[in-house]
């Protein structure tokens, strides 16, 4: 029994946030990243996602409402992305704090130019998002963007520590535009690449690189796809010029590979989010790895 | 103790008592029949309907989602009481068949238009974490509506009657906690015990059992019930045949 009582309270300790000034709930990896990159042990973050997730639906467990309820500031992507979830538990965790328009709500894709907003929203399109990609971490200015934005909103909800956030922010893009520099001298040999992509996941990847997307595996976004449509991808591959395929850490492998297979293009599995792969630890390490893995597929087909 | 834990969880229990209520009694019928897999039978049809509705053009509001559900349900279980007059020896079989028959259907009509994907997982996924006390207080009135029918109505001995109730009372539970929990919450209390009393017992100590466990380990808290009522299930068992028959 007292084992028991043991496990139960060990339970709770982990399930507690520990202590820190703001509690600040993230809804994917990125977002987690960035948050403790800027707030450091001024808050306690918590990621709903794991990189492995679709972060476009996910499976309901008591810890996210508690989290939610006792957060000071939700960061998650927005532009619809977690339109699947997000709502339910806003309401499920009824915390005005963090309630769409509030301060203490921060939607990342809110803060950058979004690509790919559709002139007209089409219940036949497939799961478009009428506020465009919302993907936008998978460009490095964007988080750019983003992290002084987000740095503003912690001294907005934690003013006493606004000096150490400011000091974050600014030794964190000292080290981000060096590394931007870096990633972008490393993948020039891109430039002008032309991409096969599972979902489009990479409209701001491809346009910081100057990748071409010319097909999508997904017929519509969210949609498998069927397999006349992939004997007819197969068929127009040779005629698109495409080079490589690109497919994300949380996708079923299967459809990308068999294309890959078929078509004899190189396919790049690309981490996505931060922990989509081993070498993806932080939103350094991420596009370390991304630009990597891309040049690797790049020379793959040179090659031959 | 985070003091929220037990308003985090009072609507999915009070979901999965509703449930309970309802799936125990209709449960020991469907296991004395022998046709344990009509619920995922009827709940596939109930998607059916709406993705057909949606396919002819019908705007999707709250209201005419589950009039189509529900109708679609019925039509369903009118068919399975011919061929329980008809097949009788062959009606599990039947219920198989109307299921993966109903289930690919749906993806053929999905693949002419993609959004109704949602509104069918809306409909066969619903998270038991995610119930607000709007969506339980219709469920709660059809509910005792059918439970009287299910006490009072003599369901065991009219098909017909037995049927259109099951069909209801699966198109409202399924959309409220999900087709694993619809099924598990009909079969494992008959499983456990004979006694209704004891069943009904036995589907409480899963549920309480699962939301806790869902809260300390923090796991997907619909499975964690599944895998809860089954233990309960296993030990109820294990401990009818420890003691003999009678005793």
């Amino acid at each position: 029994m007292k084992i028991l009582f043991c496990t139960i309270a060990a339970a709770f300790a982990v399930a507690l946030p520990a202590h820190a000034s703001i509690n600040i709930f993230t809804c994917e990896p990125e977002w987690g990243a960035l948050s403790k990159e800027l707030a450091g042990g001024d808050a306690d973050v918590f990621v709903a996602t794991t990189a492995r997730q679709d972060p476009h639906q996910i499976q309901a467990r008591p810890a996210l409402i508690a989290r939610l309820r006792n957060a000071d500031l939700a960061v998650c992507s927005g532009a619809e992305l977690e339109i699947g979830w997000m709502p339910a538990l806003l309401r499920q965790a009824a915390n005005g704090k963090v309630q769409p328009g509030a301060p203490g709500y921060f939607a990342a894709a809110e803060q950058v130019q979004r690509l790919e907003i559709p002139s007209r929203v089409d219940r036949a399109e497939g799961d478009i998002h009428p506020s465009g990609n919302p993907h936008v971490q998978t460009d490095p200015r964007n988080i750019r963007t983003i992290a002084v934005a987000l740095a503003a909103r912690l001294n907005q909800i934690d003013p006493a520590h606004g000096a150490a956030y400011a000091q974050r922010r600014d030794d964190f893009l000292r080290r981000w535009d060096a590394a931007t520099l870096r990633w972008q001298q490393q993948g020039a040999p891109l430039k002008g690449a032309r991409a096969v992509v599972y979902h489009k996941d990479w409209a701001y990847l491809f346009a910081w690189l100057g990748i071409e997307e010319v097909a999508t595996i997904e017929p519509k976004p969210g949609v498998p796809p069927s397999s006349a449509y992939i004997a007819q991808l197969l068929d127009d591959i040779p005629h698109r010029n495409a080079q490589l395929i690109v497919y994300a850490a949380y996708q079923d492998p299967r459809a990308s590979q068999f294309v890959a297979e078929k078509s004899g293009l190189p396919a790049a599995l690309l981490p996505f989010t931060v922990g989509g792969t081993d070498a993806a630890k932080d939103l350094f390490g991420l596009f370390d790895d991304t630009v990597a893995r891309l040049l690797s597929a790049e020379s793959a087909r040179a090659k031959p | 103790m985070p003091s929220h834990s037990f308003d985090i969880l009072l609507p999915a229990f009070l979901a999965g008592m509703l449930v309970l209520a309802t799936h125990v009694p209709l449960g020991r019928l469907v296991l004395e029949r022998g046709i344990v897999f009509i619920d995922l039978a009827i709940a596939q049809v109930a998607g059916l309907g709406v993705v057909a509705a949606d396919f002819a053009g019908w705007e999707p509001t709250g209201w005419s989602v589950q009039a189509s559900a529900a109708l679609a349900a019925l039509a369903a279980a009118a068919f399975l009481v011919w061929t329980d007059r008809r097949f009788a020896a062959v009606q599990e079989a039947i219920i198989g068949v109307v299921f993966v028959v109903a289930a690919s259907a749906e993806i053929l009509l999905l693949s002419f238009n993609p959004h109704g994907a949602e509104e069918l997982k809306d409909l066969l996924v619903g998270q038991i974490l995610w119930v607000t006390p709007g969506q339980l207080l219709p469920v709660a009135a059809l509910y005792g509506g059918l439970l009287a029918v299910i006490y009072l109505g003599g369901i065991r001995e009219r098909r017909v009657l037995f049927y259109a109730v099951f069909a209801l009372v699966v198109t409202a539970s399924v959309q409220l906690v999900g087709i694993y929990l619809v099924f598990a919450s009909l079969i494992m209390p008959a499983l456990a015990t004979r006694r209704l009393a004891a069943a009904y017992a036995a589907g409480i100590t899963g549920y309480v059992v699962g939301l806790a466990a869902s809260l300390l380990l923090d796991l997907p808290t619909g499975a964690a019930v599944v895998c809860a009522l089954a233990l309960v299930t296993a030990l109820c068992a294990a401990a009818r045949a420890a003691v003999p028959p009678g005793g």
